[in-house]
């Protein structure tokens, strides 16, 4: 009795090289990841976030865009796009330059091994 | 790493800008996401037939107080999710004991009473039933407690007050639950 999961072609190798070749940037992420840092930021963003009222708007543009499509028709990719480039844009300055100093300082220390 | 710090600041930055990027797209998903659960939850306080809806409910069980105390959460105010709740659960259930319908909100008096165990609303077949069950080690048919069952054979019983009967201890080859006393 054939069995797909007993006679499926083996796994291609190719899966194994790249892993051997991280980017520099992958190497970065990863330890981003692991020293806790990026989570660190990412509620330091959404902290500051909130406190600038950014979270807020975007919350009354997924508020209006619900009513006009109707609640139950809603996903939440459709909102993802409804917010993502006002959002980006709407990001106050000052927020966007103290995170991005973080990361550029974590990139920096992380750099001197 | 980078050896001199000229050649590294562009990918450096690019990578600062394109973490960022990674950050926010974060942030935007997770209002994303919160949006789109108070949509589909119907929490949007602002939607007009949300407020009928509210408006109806709160009349009809707590009237007077349509937006309730908020950041309260006992009964008769309104919870988290803004909803204006009755003082006395409303749903029936079946008390899995007695096998009889029962309001939510009575249901933990109706169970103290119903199993007999702490209050002073007892019915008959009490101290001596369940002080005699647990001696009850005869093999007979499952002592099953059941206060509002007859008792055929319980007419000795039946006059007995609420207080220590022979079920001090003694099992006198009578036990004290309603099944057919077993042979000696």
């Amino acid at each position: 009795m054939e069995r797909a999961s007993i006679n499926r072609p083996p796994t291609p190798n190719q899966e194994d090289e790249p892993q051997k070749e991280l980017s520099l940037r992958e190497i970065i992420d990863v330890k981003l990841v692991e020293s806790g840092e990026k989570e660190k930021l990412v509620e330091l963003l959404r902290e500051r976030l909130v406190e600038c009222g950014w979270r807020d708007e975007m919350k009354a543009l997924c508020r209006a865009y619900a009513r006009k499509k109707g609640r139950s028709n809603v996903t939440v990719d459709d909102l993802i796009h409804v917010i993502t480039p006002k959002g980006r844009a709407s990001v106050p300055d000052s927020v966007k330059a103290e995170l991005l100093q973080r990361i550029r300082s974590f990139l920096l220390s992380s750099s001197l091994r | 790493m980078s050896s001199s710090n000229d050649a590294a600041v562009s990918p450096r930055s690019q990578f600062a800008l394109a973490c960022f990027e990674e950050l926010l797209e974060s942030a935007v998903a997770d209002v994303a996401s919160e949006c789109h659960r108070i949509a589909r939850l119907g929490l949007d306080r602002g939607v007009d037939a949300e407020e009928e809806e509210l408006c109806a409910w709160a009349a009809r069980d707590h009237p007077g107080a349509v937006d309730g105390g908020g950041g309260g959460g006992n009964k008769g105010a309104v919870d988290v999710f803004g909803q204006v709740l009755p003082a006395v659960a409303a749903d029936v259930v079946e008390c899995m004991n007695c096998g009889r319908p029962v309001a939510a909100g009575r249901f933990a008096p109706h169970l103290e009473k119903c199993m007999g165990k702490g209050r002073k609303a007892r019915t008959k077949t009490t101290r001596s039933s369940t002080a005699g069950r647990t001696r009850n080690n005869n093999g007979s048919a499952a002592s099953s407690y059941s206060p509002y069952s007859t008792n055929p054979a319980g007419a000795d019983r039946a006059s007995l007050p609420n207080g220590i009967t022979d079920g001090g201890g003694s099992c006198t080859g009578e036990e004290h639950s309603n099944h057919v006393l077993q042979e000696p």
